[in-house]
């Protein structure tokens, strides 16, 4: 005996009939047809257009006072970062809400990968080191970007409710990823003070303190709706 | 082993609401289903209701399943994830039982059948995640990258758990 041979020897006994049978009869019992979730690329579409609704919306409101006096050269790179990031936070708040789907990396990896990323941006563009009013300066911004990110969290709640995950803390910080990046566009659009460790520490804090809040929401809420599709 | 467009088909069918797709479904994957909870070294009695559990929750959740994606990884995944939840809420109950009693447990694991015992104990040697991918591949037939995607990791992370699985099977083989 060999391991390989373990397929036609490992424990196999087969369901009784009866239960197979017991199964099939009460699905097709309630057998309606429903309609597929869409492609990945259509729900990450959705997911970005409204990404840059509530970003513009949010710069819109708050005024545009970061990106006027920003650089071209700094412009030409914190902002397609940004966006490369939400692209990538996108697909994996679609693949963490559709079971099967493929992941290449562990949302919470891609969040602080995403997190190291766009702090070197910020210390590649920005030579402030000084700190000003660090904290009360701080706090207004993380209250702004928190403050956007809940309608996209709320908007990326509502477009993939119909799917389902698997591993709930996952998709949380996925979605939080996702909403926490659109609160730190809003301060990138929005935000004047370039000292480096306010942008740093308070406008990059948007994104892990959002991930964490949606990780114990999707966390919880699942929890509660899975106890209600067993029932 | 499934011809995987068939099953493809046969889940289009399901979400059209074809009654007869869903009993083959049923007829078809269940043995495999079975074998993969039974594998974990459950009883047989747990094996048949996490089974049970695992088709409600297919048929709650059936419109996530995409047409054209393959359908033994999503079908994995949800049984992949009814066993944990299973099994938490098991450890609970037993939590709460034994604190309430203060009896010695209850051993939860019992050989499934009589078949190759020496295989089954050599399996009890391996990490469940390594345990989990073996079975997959193994006994289910899925690919590297269906198993990946059943249980959300990397290609790469399967296939360092199959090497280990492989390796510590074959030391235990030859010891």
């Amino acid at each position: 005996m060999r391991p390989e041979e373990f397929p036609e020897i490992l424990p196999g006994a087969a369901p009784d009939a009866a239960l197979t049978e017991r199964i099939a009869a009460s699905m097709a019992q309630d057998l309606k047809p429903v309609r597929p979730l869409p492609p990945t690329g259509t729900t990450v579409v959705r997911l970005l257009v409204v990404f840059l609704a509530i970003v513009s919306l949010g710069s819109a409101i708050l005024g545009f006072s970061g990106l006027l006096h920003l650089s071209p050269g700094a412009i030409a790179v914190i902002f397609p970062v940004l966006a490369g990031l939400a692209l990538l936070a996108a697909t994996a708040s679609a693949n963490a809400t559709t079971p099967g789907s493929r992941r290449r990396f562990h949302p919470a990896v891609l969040m602080a990968a995403g997190c190291a990323v766009m702090a070197t941006v910020f210390m590649l563009v920005f030579d402030d080191h000084s700190l000003g009013s660090f904290v009360p300066e701080g706090l207004v911004c993380l209250r702004a970007g928190l403050l956007w990110a809940v309608p996209t969290a709320v908007f990326t709640w509502l477009l993939l409710r119909r799917g389902y995950a698997v591993d709930r803390a996952a998709a949380g910080v996925a979605c939080g990823m996702f909403a926490g990046l659109a609160g730190l566009s809003v301060l990138e659009f929005h935000c004047p003070n370039f000292r480096l460790w306010h942008i740093v520490v308070w406008h990059l804090a948007v994104v892990p303190i959002s991930a964490a809040v949606l990780a114990v929401i999707y966390f919880f809420g699942s929890k509660r709706r899975d106890a209600e599709l067993m029932q | 082993m499934q011809p995987s467009a068939d099953l493809e088909q046969l889940m289009v069918r399901y979400q059209q609401g074809d009654a007869a797709a869903v009993t083959e479904l049923v007829q078809r994957l269940s043995p495999q289903l079975h074998r993969f909870f039974l594998a974990q070294f459950v009883s047989r009695r747990y094996a048949d209701d996490l089974l049970q559990e695992t088709w409600l929750r297919i048929h709650q959740v059936r419109h996530t399943y995409r047409p054209g994606e393959p359908v033994l990884p999503w079908l994995y995944a949800l049984a992949r994830n009814v066993r944990v939840d299973h099994f938490r809420r098991t450890r609970r109950r037993e939590d709460r039982e034994r604190q309430m009693e203060e009896l010695p447990a209850t051993p939860a694991v019992q050989p499934a059948d009589p078949h190759g015992p020496d295989v089954e104990a050599m399996l009890r040697e391996l990490p469940e995640s390594q345990r989990e991918v073996l079975v997959m591949l193994k006994v289910s037939g899925m690919s590297i990258e269906e198993v990946a995607r059943a249980t959300s990791s990397s290609v790469g992370s399967v296939k360092q758990k199959a090497h280990r699985a492989y390796e510590k099977l074959r030391r235990l083989y030859e010891a």
